[in-house]
């Protein structure tokens, strides 16, 4: 670190920063400063983008857990009446296959960016709250690692799908621990969203720069802003679910127990109230993404900004009023499907609207085909593909044949790869040079790209014939006279072909990252406020406060007249204001987890501590872990110390 | 409370930094907390819709013969007044008196453990007097996790204003604290409007 | 770029023509025995023709939005000629093309609401001229097979269901552990079966045929197992099956004193007698002797298929099923036992006995 830095340390008996109290509290853990070594640096930090970077890294090797997982399936279905696995790992594999892509890799993935762009782009020095993001960080990845300590207890990982349909997560029906990892980790995670969500609102709606109004965000924060909304209003539903069934499983309550009063069928509307937003919540911060390199690369902005908030709001309310389409099969009775059959058309409005809204942004440009570009016209037209078949399940006579078949899998997989993962691509690629500073090679970004698209198609294509002709979901095997065959094997050569793109992908990200030459700071002639500043940025993003003219700030500056430029608020003469390092956030997500395996392990036998069995031991080291965190997380207060930047190092100002 | 045991609250720091100037003119500590009880609304929403969801299912005892809408009446009245006393602190605290504070967030503290008496007086009694039990009857267990939830929630408050009753003794108050007792003052008053709700729905209606 | 463009290009043309090559390679014929694209009843052929209505519209609207954006980042695609310095551009969109786009796709939805909305009260409620000769099966899902009672009728029967051709069929679904989900696709759609809910639907089947149905709700580690036949019959041979069925089974296991062998083979039949009734009886019902919590095996030789449907009736498969069900269908009851009771697992069954079962089971019709 070249600047100068002035340790006027407010924490510390010097006093007087607002809100702090003063005493390092006991003196037991000094919060590390400057220049610590860079292990403590990593654990205690509370800057968004080393959080964002830990984020997209533990989000990564998620995806290739999960990716792996998902080979194992294709392999056991690549013929029929194979024997490559037991039916009960196949069924692990494939609840833990879409509980870790989705909990673990996409919504992450998300999260890094989130956490990377979104206060850059609103030219904010961090989160609203920085600590709290940091303990965000450390539950989600507590969370994930939680579930996936199921693989190594008796009886192993949940076999009851990422939905987990009572009863047959009841103890009577899955009376394995897996279940409980499952159970447990989901509500950890859980806690991880939420407090990121409060987090990202608070700072999108507080702390954007002068002259940023909401109608001038980027559309990337836009769609932070309504996911994050998604998830806290989408999360409780879960959560509470999740305690049910807790309930159910350790303490005999009833609430799914049909022989009782309960009824199974309630977990079911829980879930996919949280369920379908979920949903949108994977799809949204995808949406925003393409929303913002389309603009680069065809050096136009985008067509119809308003309406591409607006109908990512829609979609966002809408989503909260189309749960029921999950369950069209259970019985809903006329009324009831009539309605969610109608109301699930209707997204298809807004979202159409998008893609109009997309080419339209297109049309009159001068599209240039970098890597990030490819994947965001992939997004489009595969997106396109799963948002058809999505208008055909929401007719209800059509989706009595196509629920649970792999026509489903078809149709979310092209939402999800085709849709999520292909723009969370075209976002590594496009800000990878603003995250590093160098930039990933386009020969190998396209070979991915190609890669990805042809073993894409060819896996998941072929499913849309399956599932017509009679192929369910969620079994491990298949009668060889069912012609099924064919399709499933090309099927498996496709998803071992989207494995090398992928592979490939994750390998150029890891030798970039390590070997790769720096670049430009706007190496695509970029549009938005991210890029007003040095690549990576430094600490403190901005060495002053930037003053917002206009959407679009940066193209401005290059193209527009002068009277619209960005303007640089003062400079301050303390210094920049920087929050401290904390452990406690790191120490508070440990408590929870040992919280979480407590409950996991409830009056079970704790492995290496033979004749220990666990009641409420665990419970309460975990919790007082948490609340003592939590207690010396308050007292030691915000902090924080002043930084003199480098003007030397910074082009842009 | 008189004037005379009134401490000054700590002088406000000398310059303002540049994250605590918001776009709304709202602290971003009240915005997330605003963020955080939509988010119990939905916690809540979804533990009463279970419950209505179960009334009157199979094994739903009448539920008349086992609530004392008495002592729950009053305990509801207890609770209101607790709010009352919270926004006497929140008040107290902006005027920088101190000690006004102090005494409202002690009966703030004193009437909500007053209401979570009641409430495990009444758990208390409904198992061991009335064998109603959370893995008896599916109104236990819907009754017992909703009403419990609340509980928790007001156990937790009470923990969170005692820590800050306790830290006035010993640590340094200061004005700008009056933002924290206030943000503590809205998970206060939400806590109290859901039990507002959950009164009726769960007590009331058995009734009509 | 232009030689990237040239490459965008020939892989452009290599995966549309790849895509038109696995099309039409691959594409068809429909007639899997599973198959939702060959309807054979008039409900399914009602979702076979909303599916298509649909298949249509998505089909038009992939084509159309499709080949405009294949046009537009064609047309619009920079050259090698552009003048670098000059930028295209840059407008914002227009509220009269955003709106006639919003509206055109409303009216695409319509074309799909309105059959859908019809189909879904089609499917809810028997057409009123169905209902005077239908006839009523109830069916419940169990892990991992299924029980089919003939109420009217008083038979009670598993995994293979016999219907008249012709007549409509009500079918009440109940299930006893975890949710299941009823799929005859050549027939109807699935509706679950749902522990603790009364569900219903109805279907027909044209013409006499064999039809292939399946759970299609995860219902635990054999669900892949748990398949179920259909076999639709002319009138007068679902008479006939009715009323053999309410004979009772061609070996009477009450008095196994009673069976007098007069080969080999009918010895053989009488020690299978006598070891059924040593392992089998307490979940498994012959006539009126026998538990209730397994499979129904009164006509058990009678039935083309075993263990829910995953194996062909024949000695090998059964000889298989008894000596191993673990492997063939992991996690099954008959294995493990109900709840704390004996199952396979905790006995010792000798080969002798297996081959003697195997010959009295087949000797069922």
């Amino acid at each position: 670190m070249a600047e100068s830095i002035v340790h006027d340390t407010h924490s510390s008996a010097k006093g007087g920063h607002a809100g702090a109290p003063q005493k390092s509290f006991f003196g037991l853990l000094k919060r590390p400063g400057e220049g610590c070594h860079p292990v403590i640096d990593w654990l205690t930090t509370v800057d968004h983008k080393k959080i964002a970077i830990m984020y997209g890294a533990a989000a990564l090797f998620f995806l290739v857990l999960g990716g792996v997982e998902a080979l194992i399936i294709r392999w056991q279905l690549a013929g029929p009446e194979r024997e490559m696995i037991s039916a009960r790992f196949y069924n692990q594999l494939f609840t833990m296959h879409g509980t870790t892509m989705i909990f673990l890799a996409v919504m992450p993935l998300g999260a890094a960016f989130f956490n990377y762009i979104m206060p850059l782009q609103i030219g904010a020095r961090d989160v609203a709250f920085p600590r709290l993001n940091a303990f965000s960080l450390w539950v989600f990845l507590l969370g994930g690692v939680l579930l996936n300590l199921s693989w190594f207890f008796p009886g192993g990982a949940p076999p009851v799908g990422w939905f987990a349909y009572a009863p047959l997560t009841s103890s009577t029906y899955s009376p394995g621990i897996g279940t409980d990892f499952w159970v447990l980790s989901l509500q950890v995670l859980g806690i991880s969203s939420l407090a990121a969500a409060f987090n990202f609102i608070a700072t999108i709606i507080n702390m954007r720069a002068p002259g940023l109004s909401m109608m001038r965000l980027p559309v990337f924060t836009w769609m932070t802003l309504i996911t994050s909304f998604l998830i806290i209003l989408a999360f409780p539903a879960i959560t509470i679910a999740l305690v049910q069934l807790m309930f159910d499983r350790n303490f005999g309550t009833f609430f799914f127990e049909a022989g009782e009063g309960g009824r199974p069928i309630l977990w079911q509307h829980l879930f996919w109230i949280f369920g379908h937003p979920e949903v949108y919540i994977l799809i949204l911060p995808a949406m925003g993404i393409i929303s913002e390199v389309l603009p680069v690369f065809a050096r136009k902005p985008l067509f119809g900004y308003p309406i591409i908030v607006f109908s990512g709001a829609v979609i966002g309310v809408l989503g909260f009023a189309v749960w029921s389409h999950h369950m069209f099969t259970t019985g809903l009775g006329v009324i009831a499907l009539s309605a969610f059959a109608l109301l699930t058309m209707l997204i298809a409005i807004p979202t159409g609207v998008k893609i109009f809204n997309w080419i339209g942004t297109l049309w009159g440009g001068r599209i240039r085909f970098d890597t990030p570009m490819l994947f965001a016209i992939g997004f489009i037209s595969m997106f396109m593909i799963g948002g058809f078949t999505g208008i055909m399940h929401a007719s209800v006579p059509v989706d009595t044949q196509q629920h649970d078949t792999y026509f489903v899998v078809a149709h979310f997989h092209y939402v999800l790869i085709g849709g999520s993962i292909m723009a969370l691509l075209a976002g590594i690629y496009y800000w990878f040079p603003k995250v590093s500073g160098k930039q990933l090679s386009e020969r190998w970004g396209k070979i991915s790209f190609w890669l990805v698209l042809a073993g894409f198609n060819l896996a998941f294509f072929p499913m849309h014939f399956l599932g017509m002709t009679g192929m369910p979901r969620r079994t491990h095997t298949y009668r060889a006279d069912m012609g099924w065959t064919e399709w499933n094997v090309w099927s498996t050569v496709g998803a071992f072909i989207l494995g090398l793109g992928m592979a490939i992908f994750v390998g150029q990200i890891i030798y970039t990252a390590w070997k790769g030459r720096r670049c430009k700071a706007d190496p695509w002639d970029s549009r938005t406020l991210e890029w007003a500043t040095t690549s990576p940025p430094q600490a403190y993003n901005f060495p002053r406060t930037p003053i917002v003219k206009t959407r679009d700030q940066v193209w401005a500056d290059k193209y527009d007249s002068e009277e619209i430029h960005l303007e640089w608020g003062p400079e301050e003469e303390h210094g920049i204001h920087m929050p401290d390092r904390s452990w406690y956030p790191l120490f508070a997500g440990i408590g929870l987890f040992i919280f979480a395996l407590g409950w996991v392990l409830f009056k079970e036998p704790v492995p290496f501590i033979p004749g220990f069995a666990n009641f409420l031991h665990l419970q309460v080291v975990g919790f007082s872990l948490l609340m003592l965190s939590i207690y010396l997380w308050a007292l030691e207060g915000p902090g924080g110390y002043h930084l003199h930047p480098d003007k030397s190092k910074d082009p842009y100002a | 409370m008189s004037q005379a045991h009134t401490e000054p609250l700590g002088k406000a720091s000398e310059h303002v930094h540049p994250e605590e100037q918001t776009n709304t003119g709202i602290p971003n500590k009240k915005v997330a907390m605003w963020a955080f009880l939509a988010s119990d609304c939905m916690f809540f929403g979804t533990l009463i819709s279970t419950h209505l969801i179960y009334r009157k299912t199979t094994g739903y005892p009448d539920v008349t013969h086992i609530f004392d809408i008495e002592l729950t009446t009053g305990s509801t009245f207890i609770l209101l007044m607790s709010s009352l006393f919270m926004a006497l602190a929140v008040s107290a605290m902006h005027k920088g008196n101190l000690n006004n504070a102090r005494w409202s967030l002690g009966a703030v503290i004193l009437f909500g453990s007053l209401f979570l008496g009641a409430q495990v007086y009444e758990f208390h009694h409904f198992v061991h007097d009335l064998g109603l039990t959370i893995n008896g009857s599916i109104f236990g267990t819907t009754f017992y996790t909703l009403t419990g939830t609340h509980g928790i929630h007001v156990l937790f408050g009470i923990i969170w204003l005692s820590s800050w009753l306790i830290y006035s003794f010993f640590g340094t108050m200061k004005r700008e604290h009056a933002l924290d007792i206030e943000v503590a003052g809205l998970y206060w008053h939400f806590v109290d409007i859901v039990w507002i709700i959950i009164f009726p729905f769960v007590y009331l209606i058995e009734y009509v | 770029m232009s030689d990237s463009n040239a490459k965008f290009r020939t892989l452009t043309l290599l995966v549309l023509l790849a895509g038109s090559v696995l099309l039409t390679g691959c594409l068809g014929p429909w007639d899997q025995k599973q198959s939702a694209l060959d309807p054979r009843g008039p409900l399914a052929q009602d979702q076979y023709n909303t599916f298509m209505v649909t298949l249509y519209v998505t089909g038009f609207l992939f084509v159309t939005v499709g080949g405009t954006l294949l046009y537009t980042v064609w047309r619009f695609r920079s050259r090698k000629t552009d003048d670098p310095n000059t930028i295209p551009k840059q407008s914002h969109g227009h509220p009269v093309i955003e709106l006639g786009l919003v509206l055109a796709s409303a009216a695409m939805l319509v074309v799909i609401a309105v059959p859908t909305i019809r189909g879904i009260v089609y499917m809810e409620n028997m057409p009123k001229d169905l209902h005077d000769d239908a006839i009523v099966i109830n069916v419940t899902g169990l892990q991992w097979w299924w029980e089919f009672e003939y109420p009217e009728e008083g038979i009670v029967t598993a995994n293979e269901m016999y219907i008249p051709a012709g007549r409509a069929v009500h079918l009440n679904l109940r299930a006893d552990d975890v949710i299941h989900s009823f799929w005859v696709p050549k027939l109807a759609g699935k509706k679950d079966l749902i522990p603790g809910q009364e569900n219903e639907m109805w279907m027909k089947a044209d013409e006499p045929g064999y039809f292939y149905g399946q759970c299609a709700e995860f219902c635990g580690d054999s669900h892949a197992y748990m398949l179920f036949r259909v076999i639709a019959v002319p009138e007068e041979e679902y008479r006939a099956w009715i009323e053999k069925y309410q004979e009772g089974p061609a070996i009477d296991i009450a008095d196994p004193g009673a069976w007098e062998p007069d080969d080999a083979h009918e010895e053989l039949i009488g020690k299978g007698i006598d070891a059924f009734r040593r392992h089998c009886v307490s979940c498994h019902r012959v006539g009126d002797q026998g538990g209730l919590t397994g499979p129904n095996l009164s006509h058990f030789g009678s039935r083309t298929t075993l263990a829910a449907g995953w194996l062909d009736n024949n000695p090998e498969n059964l000889h298989r099923w008894l000596a191993e069900p673990e492997r063939v269908k992991p996690g099954n009851l008959m294995y493990y036992g109900l709840q704390g009771m004996t199952g396979l697992k905790d006995i010792e069954i000798s080969d002798e006995e297996i081959e003697a079962m195997v010959a009295f089971l087949l000797a069922l019709e």
